[in-house]
C-alpha cells in the first residue's frame, strides 16, 4: 500500500501539463487556417473512433463500472449488450437522415418538419438531461480527486468546475485527437495493470477469481425472467437498453454532434461503429475488474467503501507502482475533462443556436454569439455543478448517468421517429406525443415497479402511438415539410429520369456493399458477444 | 458576373467505379455542378479553405487548400447541373459563424470579405436500381459522398432532363 505519492503527483502535473501543450500546440497554433483543415484529415479513422469513446464514457465507465461488476457480476452487461443493434439503426436511419438535412443541432430538424415549438421543446429537454447528466460526470473527476487528496468530495467538486468551465471558456481541446487516443489507451493500461496487480495478490489467481464469481452467481450475465421489475433481465436489456441507446447516442446533440461534422456520411459511420464494436469489450472489461475486486476483498476480509465509486480509484492509489498510480489518475482528469468540454460545448451551441440566436438576439455579430457561448457555457457549467453534489446518492455513476437520459430521450426519440417515418404526423400530434410520452415514462417509474431499462421503451411507444394518433385530428403537413426526411428521389417524375439516366450510364459490376456490409458485421458482433457471455454462464452453472 | 472556374476532377473513374460500388450502385456518370466557392482564412492573410455552397443549401462543403483546385479547360464530359443561385455574403458568413459554433477549433478562421467565386465542381452520381431507383452523389475531388447537395444534383438533374424534352419537341418535324 504506497499511497499517492511525491513522485505520482508530479507524474499527474507533467502528463497533465503535457496533454495540454499537445492541445495548445496542435489545437490552436496552428500556423495557417489550411493547418486546422488538414490535421483533421490525416488522422486514421480508428483515432478519431477512439476519440469519440474517450469523450462519450471512459472516465465515467472507469469509476462506475468496477462498482456496478462489485455489486451485481456481468449481469448488467445486458444494458450494453445491444449497443451493436442501436448502432445499425443509427447507421441505417439517423445518420443519412441528419446528414443530408445539413443541420447543426438535430433539433432544427424537427422545426423543419413539425415547426417551433417541437424544436423548441426538444431542445430545452436536451439541455436540461444533459446538463443533468454533466453533473454527473463532473462528480466522476471530483471523486477521484477526494480519494486522492483526502479533501472533502463537495471541495473537489467545486475544483473541478472552476477547472473545467475555465478550461471550456479558453477554448477546449477536445478536438484534438491523439490526446484523446492517449487517454483511452492510458484507461485501458490501468484497467489491465489492475486486473494483473489484484490476480497476481490473490493466492490462487484467476481460478480464484473464477470460483468466487461462479460461487456467488457474478458470471450469470443472462436472466431470462420476463418479469419486467427484474432491472437487468436479457428482455430488459434486448428492448429497454436497445432504446436507451438509440435514444442517447440519437437523439443526444453532444452525442451527434461529431457525426454532423463528420466530412462524410461514411466518416460519421465509422466513428458509430468502433463505439459498436469496443463498447462491449470496454464494459466487460471493467465489470471483470468489479468481479476481481469483490474477490480481493472477500479474499483480505476488507469492507467495501460506502461509494462504490469509489473502489477502482482508491485501488489505483493505495496499490500501484508509485508514478503508475499518477499516470492513471491524470489519465481520468483527462478523459473527464475532455468529455466535460464536449459536453459544456454542446450546451452551450444549443443554447445560442436554438434559444439566444432566434428569441433574444437575432442578427448579433459573431463576438456577441462568441460572448454569449461563453456566458452559456458558464451557466450550463454552474447548473452541473448545483446536480454534482447530489450525484453521489444515485449509486454508480455510469447507471445514473444513463438513469437520467431514459427520463427524456424516450419521448425525444419517439418525436424523431414520427418525424422520419410517419408523414402523417404534425406538430400538434409531436408536441403532445412527446409531453405525454415523458408523463408515462414519470408515472410508470414512480408508481409501478418496472426495470428503468424499459424508461426509454415506455416514451418511444407512448410518444409514437399518441402522436400519430392526435395527429390525425388534425391536417396533413405540407410536401415541402417532409422534403427533410423523404428520400427525394422516390417522387414517380423522379424515378423515371433516374431509370433513363441509369440505363445510359456505364454499369459497375457487382460488388458488396459497404453499409450493408458494416452492418452485418455489428449484428453478427452482437451475437458473438451474447454467445460468449452463455457460454461463460453455462461454465460457471456447471 | 465573374467567369465560373472549373475545379480539376481528381478521382479518375476507375477509383469512383470501386467507391461507388462499394456504395451499392450499379452504374455511374460523371457530373458537374454550380456552386460558388467562399474563401476562409485569417484577416490579411492569404485563404486556407473554401466553403463550396449555394443559397439552397443549408450547409457548405469545405474544401481544404490555399488555392482552389483549378483546371484552365471547360467542363468536358459529364451532365452540367446548373440552377442553383449564388449565396449572398451576409449569409456566408452566417453558415461560417455557425460551422465554428460547432467546432471551436475552427474559431480563429474567418469567412474573408471577398465575393464568392463561381465554379464547377466535379462530381459522380452513382445509381441504383432496386425496388426504386436510388442516386449517390460523391466528390470528383475527394471521393465523399456529399448528401447535402444532393436535393440540388436532382433538381439539376430534373431541369436537364426538362431542357432535353423541349429540345426535342423543338427539333420534331410539326404536324
Amino acid at each position: 500500500m504506497e499511497g499517492f505519492t511525491l513522485v505520482d503527483m508530479t507524474v499527474l502535473i507533467v502528463y497533465i501539463g503535457l496533454i495540454a501543450w499537445i492541445g495548445s500546440r496542435f489545437g490552436k497554433d496552428q500556423h495557417s487556417p489550411e493547418d486546422y483543415f488538414l490535421g483533421g484529415r490525416k488522422i486514421p479513422g480508428w483515432a478519431i473512433g477512439l476519440s469519440v469513446m474517450a469523450t462519450q464514457a471512459s472516465a465515467i465507465t472507469f469509476i462506475g463500472a468496477p462498482g456496478w461488476g462489485f455489486e451485481g457480476g456481468l449481469e448488467r452487461l445486458v444494458t450494453f449488450i445491444n449497443v451493436p443493434l442501436a448502432m445499425i439503426v443509427l447507421i441505417m436511419v439517423f445518420v443519412p437522415v441528419f446528414h443530408r438535412a445539413g443541420i447543426y443541432s438535430i433539433y432544427e430538424l424537427l422545426e423543419r418538419r413539425f415547426g417551433p415549438a417541437t424544436r423548441t421543446l426538444s431542445a430545452l429537454l436536451f439541455l436540461i438531461a444533459r446538463g443533468l447528466a454533466t453533473g454527473v460526470v463532473l462528480y466522476a473527476p471530483a471523486l477521484v480527486l477526494s480519494v486522492v487528496t483526502g479533501w472533502s468530495v463537495n471541495l473537489t467538486i467545486i475544483i473541478m468546475a472552476v477547472l473545467a468551465i475555465s478550461y471550456t471558456v479558453l477554448g477546449g481541446m477536445s478536438a484534438v485527437i491523439w490526446t484523446d487516443v492517449i487517454q483511452m489507451f492510458v484507461l485501458w493500461l490501468g484497467a489491465l495493470l489492475s486486473i494483473f496487480l489484484l490476480v497476481t495478490s490473490l493466492p490462487g489467481g484467476w481460478s480464484d477469481v473464477f470460483a468466487f464469481g461462479a460461487q456467488s452467481g457474478m458470471f450469470n450475465a443472462i436472466d431470462l425472467s420476463l418479469d419486467p421489475s427484474v432491472t437487468y433481465s436479457l428482455w430488459a436489456g434486448l428492448l429497454g437498453g436497445f432504446f436507451l441507446h438509440v435514444a442517447y447516442f440519437g437523439t443526444d446533440q453532444s452525442q451527434i454532434q461529431r457525426v454532423l461534422s463528420s466530412p462524410s456520411v461514411l466518416d460519421a459511420q465509422r466513428s458509430l461503429l468502433i463505439g459498436g464494436y469496443l463498447l462491449i469489450p470496454q464494459m466487460l472489461l471493467f465489470l471483470f475488474i468489479g468481479v476481481i475486486l469483490a474477490t480481493y476483498y472477500q479474499q483480505h476480509g476488507l469492507t467495501p467503501p460506502e461509494d462504490l465509486n469509489e473502489l477502482l480509484p482508491r485501488y489505483v492509489v493505495n496499490a500501484f507502482p508509485t508514478g503508475m498510480a499518477g499516470l492513471v489518475i491524470a489519465g481520468v482528469f483527462a478523459a473527464a475533462m475532455s468529455s466535460l468540454d464536449s459536453a459544456l460545448n454542446s450546451l452551450s451551441a444549443v443554447t445560442v443556436r436554438d434559444f439566444y440566436s432566434r428569441y433574444i438576439k437575432q442578427d448579433a455579430s459573431d463576438s456577441h454569439y462568441l460572448k454569449a457561448s461563453r456566458l452559456a457555457t458558464v451557466f450550463w457549467g454552474l447548473y452541473a455543478t448545483l446536480f454534482a453534489f447530489f450525484a453521489g446518492n444515485l449509486g454508480p455513476v455510469i447507471e445514473a448517468v444513463n438513469q437520467i437520459g431514459s427520463w427524456f430521450y424516450g419521448a425525444l426519440l419517439g418525436t424523431f421517429l414520427l418525424a422520419i417515418f410517419s408523414h402523417r404526423s404534425n406538430a400538434r400530434g409531436a408536441v403532445t406525443g412527446l409531453i405525454a410520452g415523458m408523463l408515462a415514462v414519470w408515472s410508470v417509474s414512480s408508481l409501478l415497479d418496472v426495470s428503468w431499462l424499459y424508461n426509454n421503451t415506455i416514451g418511444v411507444v407512448v410518444s409514437v402511438s399518441v402522436g400519430y394518433l392526435v395527429s390525425l385530428t388534425s391536417t396533413a403537413p405540407r410536401p415541402e415539410q417532409l422534403s427533410h426526411v423523404i428520400i427525394e428521389e422516390t417522387a414517380p417524375d423522379m424515378q423515371a429520369i433516374l431509370a433513363a439516366r441509369s440505363a445510359n450510364a456505364p454499369k459497375i459490376g457487382r460488388e458488396a456493399r459497404l453499409t450493408r456490409r458494416r452492418c452485418i458485421g455489428l449484428f453478427v458482433w452482437f451475437v458473438v458477444m451474447l454467445g460468449l457471455l452463455a457460454l461463460l454462464q453455462g461454465w460457471a452453472n456447471g | 458576373m465573374a467567369e465560373r472556374l472549373t475545379l480539376s476532377r481528381q478521382l479518375d473513374e476507375h477509383a469512383a467505379r470501386r467507391r461507388l460500388g462499394r456504395l451499392g450502385a450499379t452504374t455511374l456518370e460523371p457530373a458537374w455542378m454550380a456552386l460558388w466557392a467562399a474563401p476562409l482564412g485569417m484577416t490579411g492573410k492569404p485563404p486556407g479553405a473554401w466553403l463550396l455552397g449555394a443559397r439552397e443549401m443549408q450547409r457548405a462543403l469545405l474544401l481544404t487548400g490555399a488555392e482552389l483546385p483549378v483546371q484552365v479547360e471547360r467542363p468536358d464530359t459529364g451532365i452540367q447541373l446548373t440552377g442553383a443561385t449564388a449565396p449572398t455574403p451576409e449569409a456566408t458568413q452566417r453558415l461560417w459563424l455557425w460551422e465554428r459554433m460547432a467546432t471551436p477549433r475552427l474559431w480563429r478562421i474567418q469567412a474573408l470579405d471577398t465575393p464568392p467565386t463561381p465554379v464547377w465542381l466535379p462530381c459522380w452520381l452513382g445509381y441504383r436500381a432496386g425496388r426504386k431507383h436510388q442516386l449517390t452523389v460523391i466528390s470528383g475531388l475527394s471521393g465523399e459522398v456529399l448528401s447535402m447537395i444532393k436535393p440540388l444534383v436532382l433538381a439539376g438533374l430534373e431541369r436537364a432532363h426538362d431542357h432535353a424534352q423541349a429540345d426535342t419537341e423543338k427539333t420534331l418535324p410539326a404536324g
